[in-house]
């Protein structure tokens, strides 16, 4: 592999950071072009990740690209960015999530301490691209962390009214859940001073690794030391997903969140937990989790249908849109446990079509709330004739979030409604009403917003429609919607080698070690 | 008698001087800004440099001096090998930063000018204390620290909480020696050694007596209040609040690094001994007081309203951490590693609190509340970012040094199989991440609502703040250097 490509990854990484260092040298009378520099760096990271497309292949199923600096090799710790066809889409889906947020949600007004704030946008995604990229397990914990810290600050500075209370909640729920997982990495690296003579962090060498499990009964499974370290990864991640029970801080979060932060966190840092399940937890403890994968998918569907209701409920339009995130992550958690190859890859893809389509709904509720600073439901009526733009805007981020045929979210649900079929054909009876509760809620909230008659409650005659900028950004969103929705092998044909190859190695190691 | 015992410097050769030289530099340096401190126009400033040259010099010499071969002195009482020399090293760091910090510090808060001077005293004293394994100079080095601490907690003359920490301090402190001194005598009626080495030796010999383990208990109780540990730390939160606020940071970080190692020489070759009967009680009670510290500093710590209180909570549960650190070490001091890596990030970014914490509080304040530092992060943003990366860094969260020193600590446990106790220690820390988040909420998320505490621009705990912050960084990112420096010489 030549030196060019296979720093690549590395400049991903931390192409953020550089313009976050250029960020903050800007002189104060420069500060009106901030907007422009976060643009412009999007934009060079979405440059950068069609380059990592265009030089991914997509017959391998090893990390490519590998970039590798010793960092502390007496711990067995490295700097390791390397990637695959998992991580693949989740790193392309951030490069053009960015932009389109970026472009879509920026407050109209002047805002509070600007320069602040475009730093942590450009932290965050350096944390998001390291997390996804890095193959050391301890430089995975590291960015992991170092994504929480944007957040807290731009919930905490920026956010709503109980702005304080939810971003503590957020940033202890996950504090609680990686420190657990902390322990069990030391576990791991420990583990392979053993295993191997020396220590390592390299993803790798210890998903090679076996623990000792009996699963002859419960009893037995929780004396194996395989089901704790499961359970400590597990944990982590459930928390981030987020999985029922561990999801109550995700609707303070997100109707905290300036809108910029909901995009973010709904559109990527629910992946991270996902795909450190699809990553770590599964691979590395595939009897434990195949033990426990009856729990998951029984927690993954009662957060579809629980989700739904509670969106259902909703008058607070962004508390809708953060319960339906917590319905539609649950099919994630049914397809990664049915251990199918089918569902595995439909985890996958429903991810990407997640992130868009949430991602999408939280920029429709900015661009509500920006005009009217309202988001309860109740406000709106009739508004479609008013902003014929936006109303076709919400009608295909609506289509996409109801996984209707033809549009990117039904790719992702069906396969992994086919293969957990296979598997626990009871739980998908009910999985599957989640659908339908799913078209309920969202049409609802469509209806509630721009059919009906015309709202008395706000002065809504000169309501302007979409201006330039947030239709470039619903332009973006709507070729992924459709194209993935129509032509998903195009968009995903580069992840198939490694998710066969990820699949056949999963499913073997659950059955017989 | 001849000459040569009367005048025991001039019997030492050359080589075994050069060794001594950062030690008789930091006292003399003591001494002679002492002396130049009673200059009525400038005391403050005289002292002041002379101080920081002396430790600066030290520092150079201890730097070109690691290298040489061991020596001992005193029938084998003072060791100074590469691993003494390099704590003594990072004492002489410490006390550098002191004296930049108390720069400034020392006209605002009124302190005499003599502050300089007892800086050095006591560094000289944590340098010898870390020096030797024998238990009656290591008394000796104790009370040469303490009694420097004792003045300097008190010195703030016209503040009533001053003097009342000082009181407590120099009285709890004194009762934490006499037992020091009483346990060391009992070891030495039951071994006939002060010498740890020989007393392991002895003890593996034959069954100990009980007057044994009743002396190592009571140097186990006393150690443990130096290092502030749960039932023994009463004494903390008020002598934190009373004393001037750079005294403070000198005191977490200099006498619990001190501490921290003498109790870890103790303990390897004492408690630790396996070969020996009826000490793993002793095992199971430091366990216990981790466990209690970790859990009570981290828990009070939350309710508290005035930083350096909440700090003074924190601190406890920081010994809780390090006391896990503590108790997996056995064989060498190859495993004190992960300790002095963390002890040397602890103190770096303590330091650097307090010297933060000074520039805001105004003169005799006793604390600083959490209402007053309300919006204090928006109206000084370089001020609220090296404020949050001391935080996040005690809070152990990554880019900080904290997190690689926990991160280190840890995992020593883990692979000690303490792994009970490692679970507690991170989910305690989980509540620590609260309140110190907290502190970050106030700076940079409320809005002011009563008085904001003014900022006082003084030199001196400015550079202190930015140095240290520059090292949390440095080392949060690339702890490379530190980690190889420490395993280079604690072998």
């Amino acid at each position: 592999m030549d030196s060019t490509s296979s720093t690549l990854l590395s400049w991903i990484v931390f192409t953020p950071m550089i313009f976050a260092v250029i960020a903050l040298l800007t002189p104060s009378f420069m500060e009106s072009k901030l907007r422009t520099l976060t643009l412009i760096q999007t934009l060079v990271s979405a440059v950068l990740g069609i380059m990592l497309y265009m030089g991914f292949d997509g017959t391998s199923s090893t990390m490519q690209m590998v970039h590798f600096i010793p960092w502390l090799p007496d711990w067995g710790i490295n700097y390791r960015v390397g990637i695959d066809g998992i991580s693949l889409p989740l790193v392309l889906l951030t490069s053009f999530i960015s932009p389109a947020a970026i472009l879509g949600t920026w407050p109209h007004g002047e805002l509070k301490k600007e320069k602040f704030f475009v730093v942590l946008i450009m932290a965050l995604q350096s944390g998001m691209y390291g997390t996804f990229l890095s193959t050391d397990l301890f430089l995975f914990y590291f960015f992991w962390e170092i994504v929480l810290i944007p957040m807290f600050f731009m919930i905490g500075i920026w956010g709503g009214k109980d702005r304080i209370y939810a971003t503590i909640k957020f940033f202890i729920y996950t504090m609680i859940g990686s420190l657990l997982m902390l322990v069990a990495i030391f576990w791991l690296i420990h583990s392979s001073q053993e295993f191997f003579g020396q220590p390592t962090a390299n993803m790798a060498q210890l998903s090679q690794m076996s623990f000792g499990f009996d699963g002859s009964s419960l009893a037995n499974a929780f004396r194996s030391p395989q089901t704790y370290l499961f359970l400590a990864f597990a944990l982590a991640f459930v928390i981030k997903v987020p999985m029922v029970p561990f999801h109550t801080w995700l609707p303070d979060a997100h109707v905290q969140a300036p809108t910029v932060g909901s995009v973010f966190l709904a559109a990527v840092l629910l992946k991270l937990g996902t795909y450190g399940l699809m990553r770590i937890a599964i691979p590395f403890f595939p009897q434990a989790a195949l033990y426990f994968s009856d729990f998951f998918i029984l927690m993954g569907v009662i957060g579809i249908i629980y989700g739904a209701f509670c969106a259902l409920s909703q008058t607070d339009f962004k508390k809708l849109v953060a319960y339906s995130s917590v319905s539609h992550m649950g099919y994630i958690m049914v397809g990664l446990f049915s251990f199918q190859k089918v569902a595995i890859a439909g985890s996958l893809y429903q991810m990407i079509n997640h992130g868009i389509s949430a991602g999408g709904l939280f920029m429709i509720v900015g661009f509500l709330y920006e005009r009217l600073h309202t988001r309860n439901l109740e406000d709106f009526g009739g508004l479609a004739k008013i902003v014929p733009l936006m109303a076709i805007a919400f009608m295909i981020m609506t289509l996409s979030s109801v996984a209707l045929p033809g549009s990117n979210g039904f790719v992702g649900e069906f396969p992994i409604l086919l293969g957990a079929f296979q598997v626990q054909p009871v739980f998908v009876l009910f999985a599957g009403t989640g659908v339908i509760l799913g078209a309920i809620y969202a049409l609802k909230a469509y209806q509630m917003v721009m059919l009906g008659p015309k709202t008395t409650r706000h002065d809504v005659s000169h309501l302007h429609d979409l201006d330039a900028k947030e239709i470039i950004a619903m332009i973006t969103l709507t070729i992924f919607v459709f194209g993935i929705g129509f032509f998903p092998r195009t968009f995903f044909w580069k992840s198939d080698a490694t998710l066969e190859e990820y699949g056949t190695t999963v499913i073997q190691k659950s059955r017989n070690p | 008698m001849n000459i040569m015992q009367m005048f025991p410097l001039a019997s030492l050769t050359s080589e075994q001087l050069m060794c001594l030289l950062p030690l008789f530099t930091i006292s003399a340096g003591g001494l002679f800004s002492l002396l130049v401190g009673t200059n009525k126009s400038n005391g403050h400033g005289y002292a002041f440099i002379v101080s920081f040259a002396a430790v600066l010099y030290a520092l150079i010499e201890g730097c070109s001096n690691l290298f040489v071969s061991d020596i001992s002195l005193l029938q084998n009482t003072l060791v100074l090998n590469p691993f003494t020399r390099s704590l003594n090293l990072m004492i002489m760091c410490f006390a550098l930063i002191a004296v930049v910090l108390t720069y400034g510090q020392d006209k605002k808060e009124g302190l005499l000018a003599e502050i300089y001077g007892l800086i050095l005293f006591s560094c000289a004293g944590m340098m010898l204390m870390v020096s030797t394994s024998h238990l009656l100079f290591m008394f000796i080095s104790l009370e040469i620290m303490s009694l420097a601490i004792y003045v300097m907690v008190a010195m703030r003359r016209s503040s009533r909480f001053s003097s009342e920490a000082g009181l407590k301090y120099f009285i709890l402190g004194g009762l934490a020696s006499a037992l020091f001194l009483y346990g060391s005598a009992l070891i030495f009626g039951s071994t006939g050694s002060f010498e740890l080495s020989t007393i392991a030796h002895n003890v593996q010999m034959g069954q100990p007596s009980i007057i044994f383990y009743i002396g190592l208990g009571l140097v186990t109780v006393a150690m443990l209040f130096k290092v502030g540990a749960f039932p023994f730390h009463g004494w903390l939160p008020d002598v934190y609040q009373g004393a001037a606020t750079n005294v403070t940071g000198y005191m977490g970080a200099g006498v619990k690094f001190t501490a921290f190692m003498a109790f870890a020489k103790i303990s390897q070759h004492l408690v630790f001994n396996e070969s020996v009967e009826g000490l793993h009680w002793f095992h199971s009670f430091l366990w216990f007081v981790a466990a209690a510290s970790m859990i009570y500093g981290n828990v009070v710590a939350i309710s508290q309203t005035e930083i350096k209180r909440m700090l003074a909570y924190s601190t406890i549960a920081h010994t809780g951490y390090l006391l896990l650190g503590l108790i997996v070490v056995r064989t060498g001091v190859e495993d004190t590693r992960s300790l002095i890596i963390y002890l040397f990030f602890y103190a770096l970014s303590n330091l650097g609190v307090f010297a933060l914490i000074s520039l805001f509080e105004d003169k005799n304040q006793k604390d600083l509340n959490l209402e007053q530092m309300a919006g204090l992060g928006i109206k000084h943003p370089i001020l609220g970012a090296l404020f949050t990366i001391f935080l996040f860094s005690m809070a152990g969260i990554p880019l900080t040094s904290g997190f690689i020193g926990k991160y280190g600590l840890f995992s020593s446990a883990v692979s000690r199989g303490e792994v009970p106790l490692v679970v507690i220690a991170v989910l305690t820390s989980v509540v620590s991440v609260y309140y110190y988040l907290r502190v970050i909420v106030y700076l940079f998320m409320k809005e002011s609502t009563g008085e904001m505490a003014t900022l006082h621009r003084l030199k001196g705990p400015t550079v202190a703040a930015v140095i240290s912050a520059l090292a949390t960084l440095q080392f949060g990112v690339f702890p490379k250097a530190v980690i190889h420096f420490v395993k280079m010489f604690a072998r």
